[in-house]
């Protein structure tokens, strides 16, 4: 899988840099670079072609969109994965607090039933198993 | 305990303990589908079509009349470490235990351009790609002798506004100097002839040998030319801040 991107990474810094090329030439153009223009805009249309290629390789791959909002205000898309991350550790930490915090309370109110009602929470638990308070 | 819930709903029940029948608990029958047209629930959210499907449990689940079968168990939930769980650890340290840098081009350093500033001022934004995609045909055709006619350039330089296209940001490099702002730092004294001079003299460089050089040079200086008090002929002052 890594190929693939590699392989698109390779002919985007390409394309990239014959773009850069072409853009010094026409910065301070002479008769002379002409062939070389051409050759150069011939060179950009064929890098179209290698990335299209490419494309169908990576049909499967899919962006969130949430990426391109960071990369469109000239923000590292690493900083997306991290808050990604990071959010996804909080709201974990977050439901493990609530899963923790009713087992006690169901552990305490069986504990709690048993005092007031023990006859009734003593089918209660025929029917349901004895759970054992987490 | 009981015989609070009869008082509740106002039920007056033979059986001390049996007024919490209705509810289920108590050691009567349940009387499930007589009840419910007798007695006024202010809080009963039963249905009719629900109640059939609720009359199976309580029946199987006696005394027990609002029991309900557990829900099946999920061996993946939020009490698990999900980071830990799908093998995540080495991108969670790589991601948040060092710091990423904030700029665009920390991540592609390679590419020419400014790459920093928002693509919504010169049009580039990859959101106006998405919105709005150009229009083109599906196969790319090289161009050929006629078409490449069209892209006969005058000679010359380009005019400045089209100049800044290929500027990228100037790099900044980061010289690692120990930057120590003392005011008034003793002298050693091994120049004795530098604590007559009581002007706050702040240098640049501040690597020890290069110290120890400009010690040997006023040592020099103070046996060849002796200087008057006062005066700082054997130093420049540099009270140049950084």
């Amino acid at each position: 899988m890594a190929e693939k991107f590699d392989n698109l990474e390779e002919h985007l810094e390409k394309f990239i840099e014959n773009i850069r090329q072409l853009g010094i030439i026409v910065s301070d153009f002479q008769p002379s670079s002409q062939t070389g223009l051409n050759q150069k805009l011939n060179f950009m249309i064929t890098g179209l072609q290698d990335i299209e290629k490419c494309r169908q390789q990576l049909h499967d791959i899919n962006v969130p969109l949430e990426v391109f909002e960071y990369i469109d205000q000239g923000r590292n898309p690493q900083l997306y994965t991290k808050e990604c991350l990071e959010r996804a550790l909080a709201k974990n930490e977050q439901v493990k607090g609530k899963i923790d915090t009713l087992t006690k309370f169901k552990s305490l109110l069986i504990s709690e039933l048993g005092k007031v009602f023990p006859e009734e929470m003593g089918k209660y638990k025929a029917i349901h198993g004895d759970d054992p308070p987490s | 305990m009981t015989e609070i819930f009869s008082s509740l709903y106002g039920q007056p029940d033979p059986q001390g303990p049996g007024g919490a029948s209705a509810m289920g608990f108590g050691p009567g029958k349940p009387q499930v589908p007589q009840n419910l047209g007798s007695m006024s629930f202010p809080h009963q959210m039963v249905s009719v079509d629900e109640g059939a499907q609720l009359r199976k449990p309580a029946a199987m689940n006696e005394p027990f009349y609002l029991l309900r079968v557990l829900p099946m168990e999920n061996e993946l939930t939020g009490h698990t470490n999900l980071i830990t769980h799908y093998n995540l650890e080495h991108a969670y340290n790589k991601f948040c235990g060092k710091k990423v840098k904030e700029k665009l081009s920390n991540f592609l350093p390679e590419l020419p351009g400014m790459i920093d500033s928002p693509g919504i001022q010169d049009n580039s934004s990859l959101h106006s790609l998405i919105e709005k995609p150009p229009v083109c045909n599906n196969s790319f055709s090289p161009l050929t002798g006629a078409m490449l006619t069209g892209f006969r350039l005058h000679t010359g330089p380009l005019p400045e506004q089209y100049r800044l296209m290929h500027i990228q940001p100037p790099k900044k490099k980061n010289k690692h100097k120990h930057k120590h702002h003392r005011p008034q730092d003793p002298l050693p004294p091994e120049t004795p002839s530098d604590s007559d001079h009581k002007k706050k003299k702040k240098k640049k460089d501040d690597d020890p040998d290069r110290k120890k050089k400009k010690k040997d040079k006023k040592k020099k200086k103070n046996r060849h030319s002796p200087d008057p008090p006062g005066m700082t002929g054997s130093q420049p002052s540099s009270s140049s801040l950084r």
